[in-house]
């Protein structure tokens, strides 16, 4: 069976979403007690990496960027992979230019790197990060699901959409958020409501456990001006309504009040729907 | 004999320019102990050194000591590579570079404390949230505050999740009112305290909010029964938004440990 990322962001190749994968390594660094020095290295191989898919992959055009985490035993994992041309050989090193600092910087800072180009095209930068006193996650309940949903479909296929996956749920309440924050800056959301935007994050993150079936924590997000829409699930059927409505007791629901807009739609699969919301900066 | 031909090349050539070819100036350098040559070598690469130090250190302040430090792996790099091994210098460079760099911030407690720098940061981050926004009568976004304070949208958003973070940024500080006067966070939030009262809440709920300070509780109220907006919430207990943000996440999450311990 196939490892499951605990991590696994799919967006494109744009500069401005290496900042979303940025701020999504923090977070799972900080949920996996990483010291400084380790997240500083994990951000910058990646980056790096995650640069010359921005940089090279397509040759100007725009496509799939995917970047998975896997906690391990005292290692962390990441893969960056892209569905474009070939990777620039490692020999390709010329000092002036800038851009080939990138794989001797990748080398110098993981334990372990693999330089993939599979079968189906693009590359895959496989790399690994020695963290001997990483915290270890438990996997969610209900892995026994995982096989019977892997149809599930992705809740995030909206146009310019980027696509998280989370698992489990520690992961979820230390990435959510961030990578959250950093779309709802792009969608020139002021603090006030980014801070919003934190506490649904919150919400969605601490009851996701409860609330999906399978394995993971699917959250697709849709960015444009002033506007954020957000499709989470696979949840059980009804759990959407009662994440909508759930309350801080003898508060008004917190999904609601800090959303404007709230739907749950069916998946294909009858046992699972999604919850779609969307958030506005009136200002 | 291979050095004495190079000798003669070297002396043949004017002052060493900038693009020479690298292998040469090493072997003037290493062999021959040209200073010249390794100040050509060190002009050369100090771009790699500087593009490292931006890349690897781009949260560490301020960004010249960090760079003092890539020059020195520099340095140490141009000592010891050897040429003849006919790897390209960058491939040695790198790791050495960045060697000296990671000692640097493990020898400084970097690991440990949240740097000094950091810290500084998102104060200057918290102020500035604050003027903008009294300023224009609503919050700024990230892109304003980064152009205002010349900084990174990254640096913004590290400093925003930063003073979520810092119990240190403290909270009980009195902050100017809008009036100009300065109120002590305990007076503000006991006139709020009193306004609810009025609202009515169950047994259960009673005894849960009973375990949040009276302060916490009424910006939760403020928040999620008047509806009012975090902005508006500041103004009206005296504190940052950026408080009223995390007062509210810590709040929630109270909550939820405490109906789910229940």
């Amino acid at each position: 069976m196939a490892e499951i990322p605990n991590l696994r962001l799919s967006l494109t190749n744009s500069a401005e979403n290496v900042l979303v994968v940025r701020q999504a390594l923090t977070g799972a660094a900080a949920c996996l007690a990483l010291d400084a020095i380790e997240t500083n290295d994990l951000n910058t191989a990646v980056t790096e990496a995650c640069n010359n898919v921005v940089m090279h992959a397509y040759e100007g055009e725009e496509g799939p960027l995917e970047v998975e985490l896997y906690a391990r035993r005292q290692a962390v994992v990441v893969v960056v992979r892209d569905h474009g041309r070939g990777m620039r050989s490692p020999e390709h090193t010329d000092t002036a230019d800038h851009t080939a600092m990138g794989i001797p910087v990748i080398e110098a800072l993981t334990s372990e790197v693999r330089f993939d180009e599979p079968a189906d095209g693009g590359t895959e930068v496989r790399m690994q990060f020695d963290t001997p006193n990483a915290t270890a996650l438990e996997p969610l309940a209900g892995d026994a699901w995982e096989a019977a949903l892997a149809t599930v479909p992705d809740p995030g296929k909206l146009a310019g959409a980027v696509e998280l996956r989370l698992a489990p749920t520690a992961i979820a309440r230390a990435v959510l958020p961030r990578v959250l924050s950093v779309l709802a800056a792009r969608a020139h959301f002021t603090t006030d409501r980014i801070s919003d935007v934190q506490l649904v994050a919150d919400v969605l993150a601490a009851n996701a456990g409860d609330s999906i079936t399978g394995s993971h924590l699917d959250v697709g997000v849709a960015v444009a001006p002033r506007n954020l829409e957000l499709r989470i699930g696979p949840l059980v059927t009804g759990r959407g309504e009662s994440l909508m409505t759930a309350a801080a007791d003898g508060l008004a629901p917190v999904i609601e009040r800090l959303t404007d807009g709230q739907r749950i739609a069916a998946t294909r699969t009858d046992f699972a729907e999604t919850l779609e919301l969307r958030l506005v900066d009136q200002r | 004999m291979p050095s004495t031909v190079t000798k003669q090349q070297t002396r043949l050539r004017t002052a060493p320019v900038t693009g020479s070819d690298p292998q040469e100036l090493f072997r003037r350098w290493q062999r021959d102990g040209d200073a010249s040559a390794r100040e050509a070598l060190v002009r050369q690469y100090m771009p790699l050194a500087r593009g490292l130090a931006r890349r690897y250190g781009r949260s560490s302040e301020p960004f010249e000591d960090l760079l003092q430090v890539a020059s020195l792996g520099l340095l140490k790099a141009l000592d010891r590579y050897d040429a003849d091994r006919g790897h390209p210098f960058a491939s040695f460079a790198v790791p050495t570079i960045l060697g000296e760099m990671r000692r640097y911030f493990r020898d400084s407690g970097w690991a440990v404390h949240v740097p000094r720098g950091a810290q500084e940061r998102a104060l200057k981050v918290r102020d500035a949230q604050e003027r903008l926004a009294n300023e224009h009568g609503r919050a700024p976004t990230i892109g304003r505050l980064a152009e205002y304070l010349e900084l990174d949208v990254e640096d913004v958003l590290d400093a925003l999740q930063a003073i979520q973070a810092y119990d240190t940024l403290s909270l009980d500080a009195p902050r100017p009112r809008a009036d100009g006067e300065t109120a002590a966070y305990g007076d503000t939030v006991g006139e709020d305290d009193e306004r609810y009262e009025l609202v009515e809440l169950d047994a259960t709920v009673t005894a849960v909010l009973g375990h949040i300070q009276p302060r916490d509780r009424a910006i939760l109220r403020m928040r999620f029964v008047e509806d009012l907006t975090q902005t508006q919430i500041a103004e009206r207990v005296g504190i940052s938004q950026m408080q009223v943000s995390r007062l509210l996440r810590r709040s929630l999450e109270q909550l939820r440990t405490l109906t789910h311990a229940g």
